[in-house]
């Protein structure tokens, strides 16, 4: 299974970087075929060889975290179009409501099913920054147009059932502070594939 | 050719030049046969066809809290229709009009992986200056939209300059194609002017087109107003424009009174006919990518007074289809209307000129032709 990893940055010591990197190299473990894509924003990373990494660059500066995120998604779109041209993939996976926007454009443009991982929500955050709402909207599009969405724990499951209105049955807890978490993340993606596998048969 | 355009505003919505300079040239690259589609924005999603035109309008946001990140946001719905329609379609090429397209066209290209053409209408540098973070982040924008496109447009002879200096955009990649105007439109149109709605029999209409900003110039006009009373009373200045509207209209009162008339929204039928009665139009503009009002009047047969910066040193030639002002200056703005209202004659016989020079080099059908050529460049 070629599995795509959309994340903001990855570097070591950053918490979504080893989530990623944890699930990357369970993944290759099990025999399977990650790739991470994200930008680079120049910080190191160690990872097992098994998992391949593809970083791109930005050459735009927004005026808030929002505005750099959009442009950021448009670069992180054209280095999975580019890597597709040599090999298919199975599964889109992305992370937070900052790779939403790609990850959703990119699974309806290559019929490929997306899983979203919610780490906090704008409404965990506290709504703190001016652009809350529109990180808002982003989270929910995300989760909604998501073949599966992982929490982070129950505390994130919670706000997505209460703040962005998802139904309990859409989402998943796959705590990393829990073993077998990876496993449970890997069993989803098969039964995902196979259902798209009967509905095409269908 | 099947070119997808991204652009913000589109007919009937319309805040400056950009909606109609798309309608006319996709409409015109339709009676040639392409078959152009536009993603723009409307209040609900839909689908309309005009003029051999398709036309999809996508919903933005009210949550924004200013204009980029509600660019933003459209660009990504303007995208995700993108994404729709290409299931079902083959484009060549995705073309993006100023920097509110540059979101949505760069994640078409992106994704798709089209060519990009961007067509430059003004810049950040040029309409406001940069002077904080906001602005300075637009500016970006507009860099990176010529930094991606294969090929950049742009609608000024020497605001091409202005954008290869601005961007660093290589030689070869910025084209100039200036705007063009639609004679079918104005030609067809009756005049039914109620001439005495704007002025007296006696008075001669002085007529003021465009957004009412310092970019545009209204101020330095009325500066001009009292000294061009002095030595031609038959002027009647008509102020014609959205835009800081009262602000204005309370210094134009002051200097000139009753000979100055601010009529508020004028529907685009009454306007024609207002160019066509008049006896000159003033374009007073301090900064002018291209300036389409002196086109215009050109096809109404009127003369224009216009600064001479940016576009209009090439849409104006000066002394033959109109007359040329030094930019920001009430004086030489006030010389060049007496000259034009003291010679009523050779006033005219400009106007005749400036539509035989619209009719040769600035028709719509010679502008989708070379727009043509660029999207072959693009996708070679």
């Amino acid at each position: 299974m070629r599995i795509i990893y959309l994340v903001k940055n990855f570097s070591d010591g950053d918490d979504l970087s080893e989530y990623v990197k944890s699930l990357a190299e369970y993944a290759a473990s099990q025999g399977h075929d990650p790739c991470v894509v994200s930008f680079d924003d120049g910080s190191n990373y160690t990872v097992s060889d098994d998992v391949e990494v593809e970083r791109f660059q930005l050459h735009f500066d927004g005026d808030s975290l929002y505005t750099w995120a959009m442009m950021m998604n448009n670069e992180m779109k054209g280095k999975v179009v580019e890597k597709i041209e040599d090999e298919d993939i199975d599964i889109i996976h992305a992370n937070d409501w900052i790779t939403a926007p790609g990850a959703v454009n990119l699974s309806e443009h290559l019929e490929k099913p997306l899983c979203l991982t919610i780490h906090l929500t704008e409404d965990q955050r506290g709504f703190q920054s001016e652009n809350s709402d529109l990180i808002s909207d982003l989270e929910w599009e995300g989760t909604f147009e998501a073949d599966k969405v992982f929490a982070n724990n129950n505390d994130v499951k919670n706000s997505l059932l209460f703040d962005l209105n998802m139904s309990d049955k859409e989402v998943c807890v796959a705590d990393p502070l829990h073993r077998g978490w990876q496993d449970k993340i890997l069993k989803t993606y098969h039964k995902i594939l196979r259902k798209e596998e009967v509905e095409v048969k269908a | 050719m099947r070119p997808l355009f991204v652009t913000w505003e589109y007919p009937p919505y319309k805040a400056g030049g950009i909606a109609a300079h798309c309608e006319d040239l996709a409409s015109t690259l339709a009676d040639q046969g392409h078959e152009p589609v536009i993603l723009t924005y409307g209040e609900e999603q839909e689908t309309e066809y005009r003029d051999g035109v398709e036309i999809h309008r996508v919903p933005s946001t009210d949550s924004a809290n200013n204009t980029l990140s509600w660019a933003m946001h459209l660009g990504h719905q303007i995208e995700k229709k993108a994404v729709q329609l290409a299931k079902n379609n083959n484009f060549d090429l995705v073309h993006a009009h100023d920097w509110m397209a540059v979101p949505g066209a760069t994640g078409i290209k992106k994704t798709l992986g089209l060519p990009m053409v961007f067509t430059v209408h003004s810049t950040q540098k040029g309409r406001d200056g940069i002077n904080g973070e906001y602005q300075e982040t637009i500016h970006n924008l507009e860099w990176y939209g010529t930094y991606e496109a294969n090929e950049v447009i742009t609608v000024g002879r020497e605001f091409s300059e202005e954008v290869k200096h601005n961007y660093n955009v290589p030689e070869g990649k910025v084209n100039y194609i200036p705007n063009g105007v639609d004679l079918e439109k104005f030609d067809n149109h009756t005049n039914q002017l109620n001439y005495n709605d704007y002025a007296l029999d006696w008075e001669q209409i002085v007529l003021f087109v465009g957004r009412m900003y310092p970019q545009k110039g209204p101020g330095h006009l009325i500066e001009a107003m009292p000294k061009i009373l002095d030595q031609k009373p038959e002027a009647k200045f008509v102020m014609c424009g959205s835009g800081a509207t009262e602000h204005y209209k309370g210094i134009a009162k002051e200097v000139a009174g009753e000979k100055v008339h601010f009529p508020g929204y004028v529907s685009d039928q009454e306007l024609l006919s207002l160019m066509k009665s008049a006896e000159m139009t003033v374009a007073p503009s301090v900064y002018e990518p291209f300036g389409i009002v002196p086109l215009e009047a050109a096809a109404c047969q009127t003369a224009t007074v216009g600064s001479y910066t940016g576009g209009m040193k090439d849409t104006i030639i000066h002394e033959y289809t109109g007359l040329h002002t030094y930019p920001a200056d009430p004086n030489s703005i006030q010389n060049q209307i007496t000259r034009a209202l003291e010679d009523p004659g050779w006033t005219d016989w400009m106007g005749e000129k400036a539509r035989e020079r619209v009719e040769d080099n600035f028709r719509w059908e010679q502008i989708s032709a070379w727009t043509t050529g660029i999207y072959s460049e693009a996708l070679e």
